[in-house]
Protein backbone atom coordinates (compact mmCIF):
# COMPACT_ATOMS: atom_id res chain seq x y z
CA UNK A 1 0.00 0.00 0.00
CA UNK A 2 1.44 3.23 -0.68
CA UNK A 3 0.07 6.71 0.58
CA UNK A 4 -0.95 8.27 -2.67
CA UNK A 5 -3.34 5.77 -3.59
CA UNK A 6 -4.85 5.97 0.35
CA UNK A 7 -5.44 9.53 -0.61
CA UNK A 8 -6.66 8.62 -4.03
CA UNK A 9 -9.92 7.11 -1.94
CA UNK A 10 -9.94 9.65 0.16
CA UNK A 11 -9.75 12.83 -2.11
CA UNK A 12 -13.26 11.96 -3.80
CA UNK A 13 -15.01 11.61 -0.65
CA UNK A 14 -14.62 15.80 0.69
CA UNK A 15 -17.34 17.83 0.62
CA UNK A 16 -17.55 19.83 3.80
CA UNK A 17 -15.14 18.09 5.65
CA UNK A 18 -11.84 20.24 6.87
CA UNK A 19 -8.34 18.64 6.19
CA UNK A 20 -4.82 19.37 7.55
CA UNK A 21 -1.86 17.87 6.24
CA UNK A 22 1.30 17.43 7.89
CA UNK A 23 4.73 18.18 5.70
CA UNK A 24 6.88 16.81 2.78
CA UNK A 25 5.41 13.87 0.49
CA UNK A 26 1.77 14.03 1.82
CA UNK A 27 1.68 17.97 1.48
CA UNK A 28 2.43 17.99 -2.17
CA UNK A 29 0.23 14.22 -2.62
CA UNK A 30 -2.95 16.17 -0.71
CA UNK A 31 -2.26 19.26 -2.92
CA UNK A 32 -2.39 17.62 -5.99
CA UNK A 33 -5.18 15.29 -5.54
CA UNK A 34 -7.71 18.17 -3.36
CA UNK A 35 -8.39 21.71 -4.40
CA UNK A 36 -10.65 21.73 -1.57
CA UNK A 37 -11.09 25.38 0.04
CA UNK A 38 -11.35 23.44 3.01
CA UNK A 39 -7.24 22.00 2.86
CA UNK A 40 -4.73 23.72 5.30
CA UNK A 41 -1.45 22.87 4.34
CA UNK A 42 0.34 22.82 7.51
CA UNK A 43 4.02 21.50 5.84
CA UNK A 44 5.87 21.54 9.56
CA UNK A 45 7.10 18.54 11.33
CA UNK A 46 4.81 17.92 14.57
CA UNK A 47 2.00 20.78 14.72
CA UNK A 48 -0.73 19.21 11.92
CA UNK A 49 -2.16 17.35 14.90
CA UNK A 50 -2.15 20.19 17.33
CA UNK A 51 -3.91 22.69 15.14
CA UNK A 52 -6.64 19.86 13.38
CA UNK A 53 -7.43 19.21 17.75
CA UNK A 54 -7.95 23.79 17.87
CA UNK A 55 -9.75 23.21 14.81
CA UNK A 56 -11.76 19.99 16.13
CA UNK A 57 -12.48 21.70 19.09
CA UNK A 58 -13.89 25.40 17.60
CA UNK A 59 -15.58 23.92 14.98
CA UNK A 60 -17.74 20.87 16.76
CA UNK A 61 -20.03 19.98 13.88
CA UNK A 62 -17.67 19.47 11.27
CA UNK A 63 -15.71 16.52 10.75
CA UNK A 64 -12.09 17.47 10.88
CA UNK A 65 -9.15 14.80 9.13
CA UNK A 66 -5.80 15.01 10.13
CA UNK A 67 -3.35 13.49 7.53
CA UNK A 68 0.40 13.28 9.55
CA UNK A 69 3.25 11.02 9.54
CA UNK A 70 5.03 8.84 11.19
CA UNK A 71 7.76 11.23 12.12
CA UNK A 72 5.85 13.81 12.71
CA UNK A 73 3.57 12.25 15.23
CA UNK A 74 7.24 11.10 16.89
CA UNK A 75 8.26 14.59 17.06
CA UNK A 76 4.90 15.46 19.55
CA UNK A 77 3.46 12.29 21.57
CA UNK A 78 2.73 15.02 23.75
CA UNK A 79 -0.22 14.82 21.42
CA UNK A 80 -1.19 11.41 21.96
CA UNK A 81 -2.44 12.45 25.55
CA UNK A 82 -4.08 15.79 24.78
CA UNK A 83 -6.09 13.68 21.91
CA UNK A 84 -7.43 11.03 23.93
CA UNK A 85 -8.22 13.42 26.90
CA UNK A 86 -10.05 15.71 24.47
CA UNK A 87 -12.07 12.86 23.04
CA UNK A 88 -12.94 15.07 19.76
CA UNK A 89 -15.90 12.99 18.04
CA UNK A 90 -15.35 15.29 15.15
CA UNK A 91 -11.83 14.44 14.08
CA UNK A 92 -10.11 11.49 12.32
CA UNK A 93 -6.39 11.53 12.42
CA UNK A 94 -4.58 9.32 9.72
CA UNK A 95 -1.00 8.59 10.24
CA UNK A 96 0.69 7.19 7.21
CA UNK A 97 3.53 5.47 8.62
CA UNK A 98 6.25 4.71 6.48
CA UNK A 99 8.86 4.05 8.93
CA UNK A 100 10.91 6.33 7.62
CA UNK A 101 12.33 10.13 7.28
CA UNK A 102 11.63 9.89 3.88
CA UNK A 103 12.26 13.87 3.39
CA UNK A 104 16.29 13.28 3.82
CA UNK A 105 15.67 10.99 0.75
CA UNK A 106 18.25 8.60 2.48
CA UNK A 107 15.35 6.73 3.91
CA UNK A 108 16.60 7.68 7.71
CA UNK A 109 14.68 4.78 10.03
CA UNK A 110 12.31 6.59 12.22
CA UNK A 111 11.23 4.54 15.85
CA UNK A 112 8.54 2.72 13.86
CA UNK A 113 10.79 0.91 11.59
CA UNK A 114 12.17 -0.84 15.03
CA UNK A 115 10.55 -1.69 18.21
CA UNK A 116 7.54 1.48 18.76
CA UNK A 117 4.20 0.69 17.49
CA UNK A 118 2.36 4.26 16.84
CA UNK A 119 -1.29 2.59 17.37
CA UNK A 120 -0.53 0.83 20.49
CA UNK A 121 1.07 4.07 21.77
CA UNK A 122 -2.18 5.81 20.90
CA UNK A 123 -4.07 3.30 22.92
CA UNK A 124 -2.08 3.59 25.69
CA UNK A 125 -2.70 7.02 25.95
CA UNK A 126 -6.20 6.80 25.79
CA UNK A 127 -7.59 6.84 22.20
CA UNK A 128 -9.89 4.18 22.41
CA UNK A 129 -10.31 3.52 18.34
CA UNK A 130 -6.85 3.48 17.50
CA UNK A 131 -5.90 0.53 14.62
CA UNK A 132 -3.33 -0.14 12.14
CA UNK A 133 -4.12 -1.01 8.49
CA UNK A 134 -1.94 -2.70 6.15
CA UNK A 135 -3.37 -2.58 3.07
CA UNK A 136 -5.92 -0.65 1.31
CA UNK A 137 -8.98 -2.99 1.63
CA UNK A 138 -8.64 -2.18 5.19
CA UNK A 139 -8.30 1.27 5.31
CA UNK A 140 -10.72 1.88 2.76
CA UNK A 141 -13.21 -0.24 5.46
CA UNK A 142 -11.79 1.72 8.38
CA UNK A 143 -12.29 5.35 6.03
CA UNK A 144 -15.87 4.86 5.31
CA UNK A 145 -16.40 3.66 8.89
CA UNK A 146 -14.72 6.90 10.17
CA UNK A 147 -16.44 8.87 7.70
CA UNK A 148 -19.91 7.78 8.56
CA UNK A 149 -19.62 7.87 12.69
CA UNK A 150 -19.25 10.54 14.77
CA UNK A 151 -15.68 9.01 17.25
CA UNK A 152 -12.95 9.91 17.14
CA UNK A 153 -10.63 7.53 15.37
CA UNK A 154 -6.68 7.22 15.05
CA UNK A 155 -5.95 4.93 11.70
CA UNK A 156 -2.20 4.50 11.49
CA UNK A 157 -1.57 3.06 8.07
CA UNK A 158 1.57 1.19 7.40
CA UNK A 159 2.46 2.14 4.28
CA UNK A 160 5.62 1.50 1.79
CA UNK A 161 7.68 4.65 1.30
CA UNK A 162 7.16 6.31 -1.67
CA UNK A 163 8.53 8.37 -3.98
CA UNK A 164 5.46 9.36 -5.76
CA UNK A 165 5.17 13.28 -4.34
CA UNK A 166 8.92 14.32 -6.19
CA UNK A 167 7.42 13.51 -10.02
CA UNK A 168 4.67 15.94 -8.70
CA UNK A 169 4.46 19.54 -9.37
CA UNK A 170 4.32 21.55 -6.13
CA UNK A 171 1.54 23.61 -4.53
CA UNK A 172 2.87 27.72 -4.97
CA UNK A 173 0.43 28.37 -2.64
CA UNK A 174 2.15 29.97 0.31
CA UNK A 175 0.88 29.60 3.88
CA UNK A 176 -0.52 33.16 4.49
CA UNK A 177 -2.46 32.56 0.78
CA UNK A 178 -3.66 29.51 2.35
CA UNK A 179 -4.85 30.58 5.60
CA UNK A 180 -6.79 33.11 3.51
CA UNK A 181 -8.80 30.67 1.48
CA UNK A 182 -9.21 28.44 4.54
CA UNK A 183 -10.88 30.62 6.83
CA UNK A 184 -12.73 32.66 3.87
CA UNK A 185 -13.94 29.25 3.39
CA UNK A 186 -15.09 28.52 7.25
CA UNK A 187 -16.11 32.58 7.40
CA UNK A 188 -18.45 31.36 4.08
CA UNK A 189 -19.59 28.09 5.00
CA UNK A 190 -19.89 28.39 8.89
CA UNK A 191 -21.72 31.85 8.20
CA UNK A 192 -19.42 33.83 11.10
CA UNK A 193 -16.25 36.35 10.92
CA UNK A 194 -12.82 34.74 11.53
CA UNK A 195 -10.59 37.13 10.59
CA UNK A 196 -10.89 40.22 12.84
CA UNK A 197 -8.64 42.93 11.71
CA UNK A 198 -10.13 45.87 14.34
CA UNK A 199 -9.84 43.65 17.44
CA UNK B 1 -1.49 36.19 43.60
CA UNK B 2 -4.62 37.77 45.63
CA UNK B 3 -7.89 36.28 45.22
CA UNK B 4 -9.34 39.81 43.93
CA UNK B 5 -6.53 39.90 41.24
CA UNK B 6 -6.69 36.56 39.95
CA UNK B 7 -10.82 37.52 38.71
CA UNK B 8 -10.02 40.72 38.20
CA UNK B 9 -7.67 39.12 35.53
CA UNK B 10 -9.99 36.43 34.55
CA UNK B 11 -12.88 38.96 34.17
CA UNK B 12 -10.51 40.90 32.01
CA UNK B 13 -9.66 38.04 29.88
CA UNK B 14 -13.98 37.38 29.18
CA UNK B 15 -14.21 41.16 28.77
CA UNK B 16 -11.77 41.47 25.88
CA UNK B 17 -13.50 38.24 24.15
CA UNK B 18 -11.43 35.70 25.28
CA UNK B 19 -13.68 31.98 24.66
CA UNK B 20 -10.87 29.44 24.63
CA UNK B 21 -7.90 29.32 26.86
CA UNK B 22 -5.07 26.60 26.35
CA UNK B 23 -2.80 25.95 29.20
CA UNK B 24 -0.03 24.32 31.21
CA UNK B 25 -0.17 24.98 34.42
CA UNK B 26 2.14 27.14 36.67
CA UNK B 27 3.21 28.33 40.18
CA UNK B 28 2.45 32.34 40.04
CA UNK B 29 -1.07 33.00 38.25
CA UNK B 30 -2.96 29.00 39.01
CA UNK B 31 -5.53 31.10 40.61
CA UNK B 32 -6.76 32.14 37.64
CA UNK B 33 -7.83 27.78 36.41
CA UNK B 34 -10.71 27.49 38.85
CA UNK B 35 -11.83 30.59 37.76
CA UNK B 36 -11.57 30.15 34.39
CA UNK B 37 -12.97 26.93 34.62
CA UNK B 38 -16.09 27.44 36.61
CA UNK B 39 -17.37 29.88 33.73
CA UNK B 40 -18.98 28.55 30.93
CA UNK B 41 -18.12 31.41 28.33
CA UNK B 42 -14.33 29.67 28.27
CA UNK B 43 -12.75 26.57 27.23
CA UNK B 44 -10.26 25.49 28.93
CA UNK B 45 -7.97 23.10 27.14
CA UNK B 46 -5.31 21.97 29.86
CA UNK B 47 -2.31 20.18 27.47
CA UNK B 48 0.57 18.82 28.01
CA UNK B 49 3.39 20.51 26.81
CA UNK B 50 3.34 24.54 25.57
CA UNK B 51 4.46 23.58 22.05
CA UNK B 52 0.93 21.88 21.78
CA UNK B 53 -0.76 25.08 23.55
CA UNK B 54 0.15 27.03 20.66
CA UNK B 55 -0.90 24.55 17.79
CA UNK B 56 -4.15 23.52 19.32
CA UNK B 57 -4.56 27.34 20.14
CA UNK B 58 -3.90 28.16 16.53
CA UNK B 59 -6.42 25.95 14.95
CA UNK B 60 -8.48 27.09 17.47
CA UNK B 61 -7.96 30.62 16.40
CA UNK B 62 -8.58 29.92 13.11
CA UNK B 63 -11.69 28.12 13.65
CA UNK B 64 -13.17 31.37 14.74
CA UNK B 65 -12.11 31.57 18.38
CA UNK B 66 -10.13 34.38 20.63
CA UNK B 67 -7.68 32.58 22.15
CA UNK B 68 -5.35 33.08 24.89
CA UNK B 69 -2.30 30.57 25.63
CA UNK B 70 -1.27 30.59 29.87
CA UNK B 71 2.18 29.08 30.51
CA UNK B 72 4.89 29.35 32.25
CA UNK B 73 8.12 31.66 30.88
CA UNK B 74 9.75 28.29 30.75
CA UNK B 75 6.95 27.13 28.56
CA UNK B 76 8.10 30.16 25.81
CA UNK B 77 11.29 28.22 25.12
CA UNK B 78 9.36 25.23 24.42
CA UNK B 79 7.29 26.81 22.58
CA UNK B 80 9.44 28.37 20.19
CA UNK B 81 9.18 26.22 17.34
CA UNK B 82 5.41 26.02 17.19
CA UNK B 83 5.26 29.63 17.64
CA UNK B 84 7.55 30.10 14.48
CA UNK B 85 6.32 27.46 12.26
CA UNK B 86 2.63 27.88 12.65
CA UNK B 87 1.29 31.09 14.43
CA UNK B 88 4.05 33.55 12.63
CA UNK B 89 4.17 31.61 9.38
CA UNK B 90 0.40 31.56 8.93
CA UNK B 91 -0.02 34.78 10.90
CA UNK B 92 -2.76 33.54 13.71
CA UNK B 93 -3.28 36.33 16.37
CA UNK B 94 -2.94 34.32 20.03
CA UNK B 95 -2.58 36.36 23.20
CA UNK B 96 0.55 34.68 25.50
CA UNK B 97 -0.45 35.01 28.98
CA UNK B 98 3.42 34.55 30.70
CA UNK B 99 3.70 34.30 34.36
CA UNK B 100 7.49 35.66 34.10
CA UNK B 101 9.24 33.49 36.35
CA UNK B 102 12.77 34.89 37.50
CA UNK B 103 12.37 38.56 36.48
CA UNK B 104 12.92 41.70 38.64
CA UNK B 105 9.89 42.61 39.86
CA UNK B 106 9.33 37.94 40.65
CA UNK B 107 8.41 37.74 44.38
CA UNK B 108 9.24 34.25 44.53
CA UNK B 109 12.46 34.76 42.31
CA UNK B 110 15.54 32.60 43.26
CA UNK B 111 18.35 30.52 42.10
CA UNK B 112 15.95 28.23 40.73
CA UNK B 113 13.68 30.85 38.40
CA UNK B 114 16.32 33.97 37.70
CA UNK B 115 18.43 32.21 35.07
CA UNK B 116 15.18 30.81 32.89
CA UNK B 117 13.37 34.42 33.64
CA UNK B 118 16.35 36.35 32.34
CA UNK B 119 15.83 34.99 28.47
CA UNK B 120 12.59 35.93 28.11
CA UNK B 121 12.14 39.01 26.84
CA UNK B 122 15.41 38.18 24.26
CA UNK B 123 13.67 35.61 22.85
CA UNK B 124 10.58 37.77 22.53
CA UNK B 125 12.39 40.23 20.26
CA UNK B 126 14.28 37.24 18.83
CA UNK B 127 10.95 36.52 17.70
CA UNK B 128 9.49 39.71 17.01
CA UNK B 129 6.94 39.48 19.29
CA UNK B 130 5.47 42.08 20.98
CA UNK B 131 4.93 42.07 24.77
CA UNK B 132 3.81 44.60 27.51
CA UNK B 133 5.22 43.59 31.47
CA UNK B 134 2.23 43.82 33.54
CA UNK B 135 3.53 44.05 37.39
CA UNK B 136 -0.11 45.46 39.21
CA UNK B 137 -3.42 44.85 38.21
CA UNK B 138 -4.29 48.64 37.92
CA UNK B 139 -5.85 49.03 34.20
CA UNK B 140 -5.54 45.70 33.91
CA UNK B 141 -9.02 45.22 31.87
CA UNK B 142 -7.53 48.05 29.81
CA UNK B 143 -4.42 46.32 29.02
CA UNK B 144 -5.92 43.18 28.00
CA UNK B 145 -8.41 44.63 26.00
CA UNK B 146 -5.31 46.30 24.30
CA UNK B 147 -3.59 43.06 23.64
CA UNK B 148 -6.62 41.70 22.31
CA UNK B 149 -7.03 44.04 19.69
CA UNK B 150 -3.71 44.30 18.89
CA UNK B 151 -3.02 40.06 18.21
CA UNK B 152 -5.95 40.60 16.42
CA UNK B 153 -4.94 43.96 14.44
CA UNK B 154 -1.59 42.28 13.96
CA UNK B 155 -2.33 39.07 13.25
CA UNK B 156 0.46 37.66 14.77
CA UNK B 157 0.70 36.52 18.65
CA UNK B 158 1.41 39.11 21.27
CA UNK B 159 2.41 38.60 24.46
CA UNK B 160 1.99 39.64 28.18
CA UNK B 161 4.01 38.99 30.66
CA UNK B 162 3.15 38.99 34.27
CA UNK B 163 5.38 39.70 37.25
CA UNK B 164 5.06 41.54 40.39
CA UNK B 165 1.43 41.65 42.27
CA UNK B 166 0.59 38.65 39.85
CA UNK B 167 4.02 36.75 41.95
CA UNK B 168 3.24 37.24 45.20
Amino acid sequence: MIRYDCFALLAPLITDQIVVTSLSGQKIEWAHLSKHEGNLLVGTMGTALGVGMGLAVALPQRKVIVLESDGSVLLSLFNLATLANLDLNNLIVFVFDNASYSGTRISEPTATAGKSDLAKMAQAAGIEKAVTVRDLQSFEQEMTAAMNENRLRFIVCKVEESTEHRNIPRTDMDPLENKYRFVRYLERTEGKKIVRSHG
Amino acid sequence: MEQELAQKLVTSLHEAGIDVITYLPETRLSQILPLIRSDDSFKLIPVSSEAEAITIGAGAALGGKQVAVYMECTGLYVSCYSILSIAKRFGVPLLLLIAHLGSFADQRNNSVYAVSGAYVTPVLDALEIQYRLVETGNNLEICIKDAARHTNALKLPVALLFSGEFTR
